[in-house]
């Protein structure tokens, strides 16, 4: 490989990254081999000991991606993030991809449950209210007097765990975006070494 | 070398490299290159991630021979890891001699 062909592939590697940060990752590969040949040595070899451009690529763009999930807070970010890391190796894809789905469970269950319970507060107090309306149709196993203030509280309480669940979300999402960086961390060290 | 032992390491080697001057990446990449085998171009991810952490700062100078070089420098923050780094890796290894040692004798 020579250096056309080298930042030629590291840069169709890494093409889905901001430009700007694509432009410094191809400067620090092009002045590796300016500097190389200014020595006396070949193409090829810089070329060479510089490694596969692939192994590169994968560092330079999940650490890039990560640091915009971090700066952006939306699901699709850290999902490219997650995704990004489990490339990195089989190794991640136990350690990362796991756990994120576990998550990933955990949050949509409590979002549903709090629907749920949102739902069926509005229900209650709907079908007392409406009761002698659509008698027919409705049938509420309780007195107004108790079925109003439950219908009430359980909105309310549905309300709230919708509220909670969100901040959950946003936990998770710092949880995650630590956790990624510092399995970043040691994955790169262990890379760089063969 | 063993590669558990390197592993880690290299951030150590840049960071003390950095402590003692001023470098341009190829400078760095070459000299620890000399000790330590390593795939030279993952080298330059580490700089980015110590930058981003920054423990490093970047500028570029011009130079005698060509285009202007980017060179590496440590920030206070940089210096107290190194600090920090190193302890931790002197302390590992004078442990690790202990034992060694230790061991010998009860054979």
């Amino acid at each position: 490989m020579n250096k056309k062909e080298f930042l030629g592939r590291l840069s169709e590697l890494i093409k889905d990254i901001p430009e700007e940060e694509k432009k410094d990752i191809l400067f620090d590969y092009e002045e590796h081999f300016r500097i190389g040949l200014e020595k006396g040595r070949k193409e090829e070899e810089i070329a060479a000991s510089l490694g596969d451009p692939k192994i590169i690529a994968k560092q330079s763009r999940a650490s890039c991606i990560l640091k915009e999930a971090e700066k952006t807070t939306s699901a699709s970010n850290i999902i490219r993030a997650i995704f990004a890391a489990v490339g990195l190796g089989f190794f991640n894809l136990v350690i990362v991809l796991g756990p994120a789905i576990g998550l990933i469970g955990i949050l949509v269950a409590l979002f549903a449950a709090s629907f749920a319970i949102t739902v069926s507060g509005a229900a209650v107090l709907f079908g007392t209210l409406m009761g002698p309306v659509f008698a027919w149709s409705i049938y509420i196993p309780f007195a107004a007097v108790v079925s109003i203030p439950l219908g009430i509280g359980l909105t309310a309480l549905g309300f709230l765990s919708i509220i909670g669940a969100f901040y959950l979300t946003k936990l998770f999402y710092k949880l995650c975006i630590s956790y990624l960086k510092m399995n970043l961390q040691i994955i790169t060290n262990r890379r760089n070494t063969r | 070398m063993n590669i558990q032992f390197k592993k880690g390491v290299l951030e150590l080697c840049v960071l003390s490299m950095l402590d003692k001057e001023v470098c341009y990446g190829y400078e760095l990449v070459n000299e620890i290159s000399k000790s330590i085998s390593i795939s030279e171009g993952t080298i330059y991810p580490l700089l980015r991630r110590l930058k981003s952490e920054e423990l490093v700062t970047t500028y570029l100078q011009e130079s005698q021979e060509g285009p202007p070089r980017k060179y590496y420098k440590l920030t206070e923050l940089g210096r107290k890891k190194e600090k920090e780094l190193k302890k931790e890796w002197f302390t590992f290894v004078k442990d690790v001699n202990n034992f060694l040692k230790g061991s010998e004798k009860n054979e």
